[in-house]
């Protein structure tokens, strides 16, 4: 009884005080994931890496609006999107005390516009992708003139793009086939 | 048939045939039996279709390092001595019935936590043919909490909220583009191609969410405005975290730093 009471003595108070006291976590802890909706570019790469469906995204194309929706209820803290995410705006964080009474507390939305397309006027892309993009090309030496040429290109959606090639090899092929013959 | 925008989120459910909702006069007793259970509440837990993560963690939250008895929580053998009910899993098909037979069981008042990512939304099972989605397609929840699973600590505080012991601090967030907004290039002075060997090398040497973490530590240093050349702020920084693993995957990186000679 005495050695029992000796070794209880011993080792000592193991329970941990939380919630008395903050409980810390473990450096490599995945908790709730940390959006930076102005870092954002609405690229959807988090919502195709998803298992869990806990991202998702809509488009809106009468508003012109892209819907990015986080529930983290459906979250499974696996990290893949802050794998994928180009520009850093979702990384987990060491937070986990997120039990809550209503389920609308669960979700994190943020809404972004689009670009319309130069030639049909239908909202395609993001405006922020856009401009990241071309930010991007800039930045690895493109000249600024020739960034904004290429802005044409990247604000045409890819059904204008594809007709625009078509068409402009109709006008091309039959002079090429003249020269030729 | 297409879902609709909310059940593709998850923020609305279907309730399922036979679901129970709640009555006034019960919700106003359930107040009362908050006043009251501080001192005790006995929990009856119903896995509805989970994996059993969640029960290893409730299991967990009772051993002596997190102690939930303490606070009174004692997991119980029958709905019939619950207070609160703590529905695990998705709803499935097959343990709908179960499910309503265990909530109608228990006492009036009783509360019912949701736990876990299935228990709250059907989580990654969420479009499965034989799930309903989580608890609150057939009984009316008072708490979810979320996680997959939720660590003991999640759980104790979670407990806590429910007895109304502690406030929720999750709060639902809604964020509009401003104008001129516009997202910040991640290092922006180191060229791409090089980005992409570092991020992939340290991938590859660490996994995927530890290798793309060490890949921004490793650019940061490299791109730090600083009058020590690089390898000898390399060393430096190595010295004071004396850390072999991380010696040995910045090695390796600042060799593809090497190997191109404008860097």
């Amino acid at each position: 009884m005495f050695k029992l009471l000796q070794e209880i003595a011993r080792k000592g108070d193991v329970t941990a005080e939380y919630p008395f006291a903050p409980f810390p976590v473990s450096r490599n802890f995945r908790g709730k994931p940390e959006y930076a909706p102005t870092n954002c570019i609405a690229c959807a790469a988090c919502t195709i890496a998803c298992p869990a469906n806990a991202l998702t995204m809509t488009t809106d194309p009468v508003a012109g609006s892209r819907t990015w929706m986080l529930n983290i209820g459906r979250c499974v803290f696996c990290a893949r999107c802050e794998e994928v995410c180009p520009t850093g705006a979702i990384a987990l964080s060491n937070r986990f005390e997120l039990a809550v009474r209503s389920k609308a507390d669960l979700m994190m939305t943020a809404e972004f516009t689009l670009t319309n397309c130069r030639f049909c006027r239908t909202p395609f892309a993001p405006t922020k992708e856009v401009n990241y993009v071309i930010a991007r090309l800039v930045r690895q030496r493109l000249p600024q003139e020739e960034a904004e040429r290429r802005r044409e290109l990247y604000e045409t959606c890819p059904e204008c793009r594809r007709h625009a090639n078509v068409m402009s090899r109709c006008r091309t092929l039959p002079a090429q086939e003249a020269q030729a013959a | 048939m297409m879902k609709s925008t909310d059940t593709h989120a998850g923020t609305n459910t279907v309730p399922a045939p036979g679901a129970i909702s709640e009555s006034e006069q019960i919700s106003t007793l359930k107040q009362t039996l908050l006043k009251r259970i501080r001192r005790s509440a006995f929990v009856f837990r119903v896995d509805c279709g989970g994996c059993n993560g969640c029960e290893i963690e409730i299991f967990a939250a009772i051993t002596p390092i997190f102690d939930a008895e303490r606070f009174g929580i004692k997991l119980v053998a029958s709905p019939r001595h619950a207070d609160v009910l703590l529905y695990t899993g998705a709803m499935t098909r097959a343990m709908r019935l179960p499910g309503i037979r265990a909530y109608n069981a228990a006492p009036d008042p009783k509360i019912v936590i949701s736990y876990g990512a299935c228990g709250c939304t059907g989580g990654i099972f969420h479009d499965l043919y034989c799930v309903w989605g989580g608890t609150e397609s057939i009984v009316p929840v008072d708490v979810y909490i979320p996680g997959c699973p939720p660590t003991p600590a999640a759980t104790i505080y979670g407990f806590a909220m429910a007895l109304g012991l502690l406030d929720q601090k999750l709060k639902a967030h809604h964020h509009t583009q401003g104008t001129d907004e516009e997202a910040t290039l991640t290092h922006p002075h180191i060229p791409l191609q090089l980005r992409v060997a570092l991020e992939r090398e340290a991938r590859r040497m660490s996994g995927y969410r530890q290798g793309r973490i060490l890949a921004n530590r490793f650019m940061a240093l490299l791109a730090l405005e600083d009058a020590a050349p690089f390898p000898e702020r390399l060393q430096r920084h190595l010295d004071s975290e004396g850390d072999p693993r991380l010696s040995e995957v910045f090695g390796r990186l600042n060799k593809i730093v090497l190997r191109r000679p404008q860097w």
